[in-house]
């Protein structure tokens, strides 16, 4: 009985420190991240990916991490290499989760990430291709905060391109924030960015 | 036993938990690699590298493990190995080969893309360049090493004839690129741009995969797959068209029709230049892109077709009277073609492109008939053996049927043709020894049943990075051409003509400026040459005619310095003697003049929502010959200036209004002077000036895009 119970204990006990080295490793690259260390959090994803493979989690976070390090970006060659590699994680974490409007919002914003770097190369090629993931994106979760404000932020900018009036999209960010307050994450570790960002365009709405 | 059984589950755990430090440095050339993933593979154990490339982490794995080191920029390195072994390791990356930010081999080609580094024109830029209204081939004519031959319309490369340029779709021959057209009315192109995701315009030294060229050949691919649906609208001053994307899943349709019909705009405007027109043209179009994308492969098929015709009545002078001229002409073309992808990184491609092509012409009441039918098979496969080394090896078969019937007005029949079979196969290697230096080798053969002889062309071009932002490369190659139908039509027993190339380029780009130097040197063997003024059944054709260009373009653009502002200039010195056709002796021929230059800007004005194009070309004067002098084409016509204007204005973000003038200030330009066959009486050939039909050309436009997002517009279409 006694030894019954050990074994039971152990395989408890090991199967709780693979879900904690999981958990773990999460959050060490997500503080990594907060930290500003850039490579090592996109390293620590990669290798978590590279064991979960059937987490769709750790591909969206490296993709994540290196699309927003490269708004900014001024060396073309530096900014490709990070976004191809982004748009690589992107396509393996679609295969492993289909139809996630997370994902697409993500793959939209990558887009994005090269026409703020070069608007004229980029623009007219890219732009179409955004518009159609956030019109999918919008399709499948049409109550998801990001997918709401990250379209509404797009349109105002492509607004502001074309000298037009960029506060109907205002009630959009509005919308999302009430989205934002009453959004509850599907997993742990599920994407929950964007709230503060919304509430800045907002503020600038507002002025 | 209870004591025993304790004891070995703490031996086990123990085990389990006993931990092994790995260490190393990570290196490339002699300089070490910071942030590197260093890592055991199938596990969360592994480690960045330092600034000094110095890595260390604990793992409780134990056994043989693999050790994995990745870093952007380098090939990912494996370690097998006992993970006690794993200690103060010295690894060293090999430097990724990387096509963005590597050398590249473009010595001799211009490309209109994204895609390419090497892109010296955008996609837009073939729709929103002054003067240039939609034609890829006027867009080409803005960058050096094409010379202007206004009146033509045509692509001329650094010395050679318009026919020495091959085209190309989805690396399928287009066997008539152009317009039905006649003497001094430009042609255009038949492809409307938007169908096409990139330009690669090479003026010298290109690759084995393309034949049958002597001086240039233009690549253009169709877009692989459409981001939306939408249908586009044209009205304008000279016509109207209708164009509709659908898309279903990994399936689409994009379709482009147009009515061209130059008659209100003649009644308007009519054209001076020796010139009137009975019919103007008129022309209906339609063109279709299919693609189907499947897991591992991609299917495209593309088809045009053109009815074009027109009647005018255009000034000789040999004859009182104007001289007459007809055209009806009909142009099919077919184009598909399969890609596989096989795991092993073998590509396969195959594809099939035809043509028929048809003309009635009737010239003062003598009728001809000619009838084209062309056909290209091509199978082509390639592999990537390494990101250093890439094999391409293909075949080719050409086959040409060719009909004309010319009967004359008293009842003359001549009947002339050929059936032409043209085999060709061609093995070229990529071989990158660094990011800094490659080499690309080639050689290419072909059989031609009418010639009866096969050619072998050797190809070569070698670049080496001198810098981070700067390239040298050097090119070499052999090229063999067909007479042109017009004499195999005759004498069948003609052989091909060649030229070599010697190709020496510079390039620099950085923060959106780029700027290229090429300086050249063409030698031509082996033209055709005949005894008669024009080619005709009786003339006595050889092979002895032969002739050289050499030369220099340079190339700076820049769309960064002055906000919303982006211009290049181009400038082309060609220095070229030839004797063929009729020459009596080596002379620079009518159309390569010495020095070309053109500057294009365009500005974005905001408040306005309109974009403004400029564009201006200068010519230096073009060779003649004046059969008055007993010199042989020595003198030369006036410059040529051309200044032309356009204006886009964003009705709102899918309505634009485009005017655009080509011409502004109406310069009269001269290309040639036509001279009488017989002196008049007082022993003086007489002349008359050879110019465009009309001096300007205005055009007005209003394009509509109905598309889901309410966004995309046809500005890149104009």
């Amino acid at each position: 009985m006694k030894k019954t119970i050990l074994i039971c204990l152990l395989v408890v006990t090991s199967m709780l420190s693979a879900q904690d080295k999981y958990t773990k490793g999460m959050q060490k690259a997500l503080q990594l991240w907060g930290e500003g260390k850039i490579t090592e959090a996109s390293n620590l994803f990669e290798r978590i990916s590279m064991v979960e493979q059937d987490n769709w989690l750790p591909y969206y976070y490296n993709a994540l991490v290196n699309t927003t390090a490269s708004f900014g970006e001024t060396d073309e060659t530096k900014l490709k290499q990070k976004l191809e590699k982004a748009q690589e994680f992107i396509d393996v974490a679609k295969n492993i989760s289909p139809d996630n409007a997370e994902l697409l919002v993500l793959e939209a914003l990558t887009n994005t990430a090269y026409i703020a770097f070069d608007g004229a190369t980029y623009g007219m090629t890219l732009s179409g291709k955004v518009v159609q993931l956030y019109e999918k994106a919008a399709q499948l979760a049409p109550n998801n905060p990001r997918v709401v404000f990250s379209k509404a932020e797009w349109d105002m900018g492509s607004a502001k391109y074309f000298g037009k009036d960029t506060t109907p999209y205002c009630k959009d960010v509005e919308r999302s924030l009430e989205l934002f307050a009453n959004f509850k994450p599907e997993t742990e570790f599920y994407p929950n960015w964007g709230q503060d960002r919304a509430k800045e365009v907002l503020a600038q709405c507002n002025n | 036993m209870k004591n025993y059984l304790a004891l070995l589950f703490f031996f086990i755990s123990f085990a389990l938990l006993a931990q092994t430090t790995i260490t190393g440095t990570v290196t490339a050339g002699k300089l070490p690699v910071a942030g590197a993933n260093v890592y055991l593979e199938g596990t969360y154990d592994g480690a960045s590298t330092d600034a000094a490339g110095r890595f260390s982490f604990t793992t409780t794995e134990t056994g043989t493990q693999t050790l994995v080191v990745s870093s952007i920029g380098y090939d990912t390195h494996y370690e097998m190995g006992e993970v006690t072994y794993f200690q103060e390791l010295n690894i060293v990356l090999q430097e990724a080969i990387n096509s963005l930010s590597g050398v590249t081999l473009t010595a001799g080609s211009f490309e209109a893309g994204t895609e390419s580094k090497a892109a010296a024109l955008k996609p837009l830029d073939i729709v929103t360049t002054a003067g240039v209204a939609g034609d890829i081939g006027s867009a080409l004519q803005t960058l050096p090493g094409t010379t202007t031959v206004s009146e033509d319309g045509r692509l001329f490369v650094r010395g050679g004839r318009a026919e020495e340029t091959q085209v190309f779709i989805d690396g399928q021959r287009v066997f008539q690129p152009f317009m039905a057209s006649t003497n001094n009315v430009p042609t255009r192109g038949r492809f409307s741009p938007f169908l096409f995701k990139g330009v690669s315009f090479s003026t010298g030294g290109y690759s084995a995969e393309y034949g049958q060229a002597l001086s240039g050949v233009l690549l253009m691919n169709t877009t692989d797959l459409p981001d939306q649906e939408k249908t586009d609208i044209s009205v304008m001053s000279v016509g109207a068209g209708l164009g509709h994307t659908e898309i279903w899943g990994n399936t689409s349709l994009s379709f482009n029709t147009s009515y061209i019909n130059l008659s209100p705009y003649e009644a308007l405007i009519p054209s001076t230049n020796g010139v009137r027109w009975n019919n103007p043209y008129e022309s209906m179009a339609g063109e279709a892109v299919f693609r189907q994308k499947g897991e591992r492969s991609m299917f495209k098929f593309y088809t045009g077709f053109n009815h074009a015709n027109f009647d005018i009545d255009q000034e000789d002078i040999n004859f009182e009277e104007y001289v007459n001229f007809r055209l009806k002409n009909n142009n099919l073309y077919l184009n598909a073609n399969y890609k596989y992808f096989f795991e092993n990184n073998w590509t396969v491609y195959a594809g099939a492109s035809t043509a028929w092509d048809t003309n009635a012409i009737t010239v003062v009441e003598n009728d001809i008939e000619t009838a084209d039918t062309s056909l290209h098979l091509k199978l082509k496969a390639s592999k990537e053996f390494s990101s250093r080394f890439k094999l391409n090896v293909g075949s080719e078969v050409f086959h040409t049927n060719y009909e004309e019937e010319f009967i004359a007005n008293n009842g003359f029949d001549f009947i002339a043709g050929f059936d032409e079979l043209l085999w060709s196969g061609f093995a070229e290697a990529d071989v990158f020894f660094s990011n800094n230096f490659a080499l690309k080798l080639g050689a290419r053969t072909e059989y031609s049943n009418l010639i009866e002889a096969w050619n072998v062309a050797p190809r070569a071009s070698l670049a080496y990075k001198t810098g981070q932002d700067s390239q040298l490369s050097l090119a070499y190659g052999n090229y063999y051409q067909n007479p042109l139908t017009q004499f195999i039509n005759y004498d069948a027993t003609l052989d091909y003509e060649r030229t070599a190339h010697y190709i020496l380029n510079y390039q620099y780009a950085k923060n959106g400026k780029t700027f290229r130097v090429e300086g050249y040197y063409k030698d031509y063997d082996n033209l055709v040459k005949y005894d008669t003024r024009e080619p005709q059944f009786n003339s006595n054709f050889t092979n002895l005619g032969n002739g050289y260009a050499a030369g220099l373009d340079v190339f700076y653009r820049d769309n960064k310095s002055i906000k919303n502002l982006d211009y290049w200039l181009s400038y082309s010195y060609l220095n070229t003697e030839r004797n063929f056709l009729d020459f009596t002796e080596q002379a620079t021929p009518n159309f390569a003049n010495a020095h070309n230059f053109s500057a294009v800007g365009k500005y974005w004005v905001n408040d306005w929502r309109s974009q403004i194009g400029m564009s201006y070309s200068y010519g230096s004067g073009r060779p003649y010959d004046n059969p008055n002098t007993p010199e042989f084409y020595a003198e030369k016509t006036k410059d040529y200036h051309n200044l032309s204007l356009n204006w886009a204005y964003l009705i709102d973000q899918q309505k634009i209004l485009f005017f655009s003038v080509n011409n502004v200030l109406g310069t009269n330009n001269i290309g040639n002077y036509q001279y009488a066959n017989t002196p008049n009486a007082e022993g003086v050939y007489n002349r008359r000036a050879i110019s465009p039909a009309a001096d300007s050309f205005f055009f007005v436009g209003f394009f509509w895009t109905i598309s889901s997002d309410k966004k995309s517009n046809q500005l890149d279409n104009l």
